[in-house]
């Protein structure tokens, strides 16, 4: 009934919302769906895409058919002669590689970006604090991967050029060989993608924390809360749903993560993640189809955090 | 109002002003040409243009700047001759001329690499064909330009690896001399640990590519042990990578590179020096090694870092010892056409002059061997001697063998040095040669 007091002119047909999405949709489909799909297709066929993935096998070997560049991707850093081999060579596989990068970045840079916010709230010099820790995001992954470079340099003489071999060597230590020292090389890469991305999530939880109501905390210390159980108790749950936000951000940030790892060892010494092995597979060794495969199990592995992303975002939008 | 139309007035003007320019400036140019008129005649300049004056010629090649330049150096005397236009294109990129070709419109001349030569071998004009003077180059160099019995390309410039470079200071302090066979370079390393002396500097660091000085390395031991023919099997897939004679060069070459003793910082060192790095120090002072293994690059590292060191005193090179065969790179001229002014072409640059020529300007060596003793810069003859003494010339394993070997061979010897079984590396490297060239 509401329809007919609204104006002729502000009446649309139903296709014209399509037509304004229009521009969108075609940048869309052109650059993101058409490649997704092509990669999906490239993904079940052979090295340079002329015949199907199940050509490439090989008598007496392991064979998953068309999804033989599936079983490549999945199965062939595994050493699978017994369950320690197979265990041991997993966690220097780049999927491995990719969950301590995970779990090591992401709670490295949540834990360390919530103190901080929390901390920098209670500091004089806020704002240049906060500026401090941000700044290596104003870096790019190369820049910050040349500069770490050269921090975890080891060198063999007397004189060590790298930062920490050389308080190491103050200190009277052996310098030890950062890049190259499996495992602690990943690490070492790992910290780098701390030192850069906390400042983010400092930066979006801090404002989460300024947004909790004054009042709450000043209620809570006047029920004899001490400064802990406010944080835990109070803070923490109230921004519960930023933490989670920035989780899931990072989680996607880790493993699409490929630059740090590129620069800095170049997936040397065991230090491959699923993204640098899919740019070896594609452009170092010419195989298009390992690849894309690796490619396509990336993305799976990303959807089910976009999901969430999405669905936070759908709850928040539903809640205002 | 008034003052609108004036700017736009004045613009107007200003335009037709910078219109009336336009045209003016390229004449002094074009003036600048020298004025055609009588052509140096064969007898003067020796140049037989087989009734081509006045042609064109299409090239495409990889060379820019500095390189380009020397090309056209060395195709002057040609070009001034015979009155040819060259038409250029410079480009990196392979795919370019891949399209060209399968597109059915090839430049008439390209300079590019062995490989191509078996890739376009159904589209390249004999050499043959083409009035080379064979007589000017070994028979090796004629059958590294080979396929299927057809000679197609004309090796134009090489740059061999298979060199070792020191100071010639250090060694005479140390009471050493140049090793003439194997046997004495092996002999040469164990004295100078005896003495206390680190003789090698490994380190391979290069980003994405780390390793490759280890793979030059093996392949020059391998070229000492086996021998070319052994190594252009590897290349064609006849002799798996697994071989025990591959095996046997790495395990060479590991007792050198993983050892302290034998060179610095060990295995460690070997993968976390830079490549450039360990060019240098064998020249610091105090020197940290006594040699390395390094290409013909080399010597610009060391002059660019210690420019008040001397060829021949501060820092010199001599090739490893006892190889069968160079291992180096090589560009290769090839033809898409067989038109008078490309046999022209091919006629001067495999003639004596055009490899005298070629010499003369220094870009690489020249495996015209009519070139040999015309270098002008001191280097460069030392490395025309090496050349001219060779038995054999092979190109890189990793480069030659397609797909991803190459990089796979980086990420093998790695991991290797870094202390990896050597076994399984192999096994997976010999599966890669042969998914490569089935």
């Amino acid at each position: 009934m509401a329809e007919k007091n609204v104006s002729p002119v502000m009446k649309q047909n139903t296709h014209v919302p399509w037509l304004y999405l229009l521009p969108a949709l075609i940048v869309m489909s052109l650059f993101i769906v058409y490649p997704m799909f092509n990669t999906i297709g490239l993904s079940f066929q052979n090295a340079d895409g002329t015949a199907s993935a199940a050509t490439a096998c090989r008598e007496g070997e392991p064979c998953w058919g068309i999804f033989e560049n599936y079983r490549y991707a999945l199965t062939e850093e595994i050493d699978g002669s017994s369950f320690s081999a197979a265990w041991q060579s997993f966690w220097l596989s780049s999927y491995g590689n990719t969950l301590k990068w995970i779990v090591v970045m992401v709670t490295g840079t949540v834990v360390v970006g919530l103190l901080f916010a929390v901390m920098a709230d209670r500091v004089k010099y806020e704002a240049l604090s906060k500026s401090i820790i941000f700044m290596p995001m104003a870096i790019s992954f190369v820049g910050a991967g040349v500069i770490w470079k050269f921090i975890f340099n080891y060198g063999t003489g007397d004189t060590q050029i790298g930062l920490l071999n050389a308080i190491i060597n103050a200190l009277g230590g052996e310098p030890v060989a950062f890049l190259s020292s499996i495992p602690v090389n990943t690490f070492m890469l790992i910290i780098v993608g701390v030192w850069m991305w906390t400042g983010f999530c400092m930066t979006i939880l801090s404002s989460a924390l300024k947004s909790i109501p004054q009042e709450l905390i000043e209620a809570a210390r006047i029920d004899g809360a001490n400064e802990f159980q406010i944080f835990f108790r109070i803070m923490v749950p109230i921004i519960m749903p930023t933490i989670t936000v920035v989780v899931t951000t990072m989680v996607i940030n880790v493993l699409k993560l490929f630059d740090i790892v590129y620069v800095m060892t170049g997936g040397n010494f065991s230090t491959d993640v699923i993204a640098t092995r899919m740019y070896t597979e594609m452009y170092k060794n010419f195989q298009t189809g390992r690849g894309t495969a690796i490619a396509v199990i990336l993305v799976l592995m990303i959807i089910p955090f976009i999901y969430m992303n999405i669905n936070r975002f759908m709850k928040q939008e539903a809640a205002r | 109002m008034k003052k609108k139309m004036l700017i736009i007035s004045l613009l107007f003007v200003l335009g037709l002003i910078l219109g009336a320019c336009a045209p003016a400036t390229p004449e002094p140019t074009e003036e600048t040409e020298p004025p055609a008129g009588e052509e140096p005649t064969e007898e003067e300049t020796g140049i037989d243009c087989m009734g081509a004056e006045g042609g064109e010629i299409s090239m495409l090649y990889q060379w820019s700047g500095a390189e380009e330049e020397n090309l056209n150096t060395i195709l002057r005397p040609f070009v001034d001759a015979c009155d040819i236009t060259i038409n250029a294109e410079s480009t990196r990129d392979q795919a370019l001329l891949d399209t060209r070709v399968q597109a059915g419109t090839p430049p008439d001349i390209t300079f590019w690499n062995v490989t191509q030569l078996e890739q376009y071998q159904d589209q390249l004009v004999p050499m043959t064909d083409l009035g080379v003077h064979e007589e000017n180059y070994p028979q090796f160099w004629q059958d590294l330009g080979t396929v299927n019995g057809t000679w197609l390309g004309l090796p134009v410039k090489a740059d061999p690896k298979s060199l070792i470079w020191y100071s010639p200071v250090n060694f005479e302090d140390a009471g050493y001399s140049i090793p003439e066979t194997w046997d004495d370079l092996e002999a040469l390393v164990e004295q100078m640990v005896e003495d206390g002396r680190t003789p090698w500097s490994m380190g391979f660091e290069s980003g994405d590519a780390t390793g490759w000085t280890g793979t030059d390395f093996i392949q020059d031991i391998l070229l000492v042990t086996q021998g070319p023919e052994y190594v252009m099997g590897i290349i064609d897939g006849s002799i798996p990578y697994n071989d025990p004679g591959v095996k046997e060069a790495w395990e060479m070459y590991g007792m050198w590179a993983k050892d302290p003793q034998y060179t610095i910082g060990g295995a460690e060192g070997t993968v976390s020096i830079g490549f450039n790095d360990a060019i240098l120090r064998v020249f610091s002072s105090p020197p940290e090694a006594m040699m390395v293994k390094q290409s013909g690059f080399a010597g610009g590292t060391i002059t660019e870092t210690y420019p008040d060191l001397e060829y021949g005193t501060g820092y010199d090179f001599f090739g490893v010892p006892g190889v069968q065969g160079l291992q180096g790179g090589s560009d290769w001229m090839m033809s898409f056409s067989d038109s008078a002014a490309v046999q022209a072409l091919v006629a001067y640059l495999s003639s004596d002059m055009g490899g005298q020529k070629w010499a003369e300007v220094g870009f690489d060596l020249t495996p015209n061997m009519a070139g040999q003793g015309a270098y002008t810069d001191p280097a460069l003859q030392t490395k025309g001697d090496i050349l001219a003494n060779a038995e054999n010339f092979v190109p890189d394993i990793g480069d030659s063998i397609p797909g991803g070997f190459g990089s796979a061979e980086f990420t093998a010897i790695t991991d290797f040095v870094n202390g990896a079984e050597l076994d399984p590396l192999l096994d997976d490297l010999a599966e890669v040669q042969a998914e490569a060239l089935e």
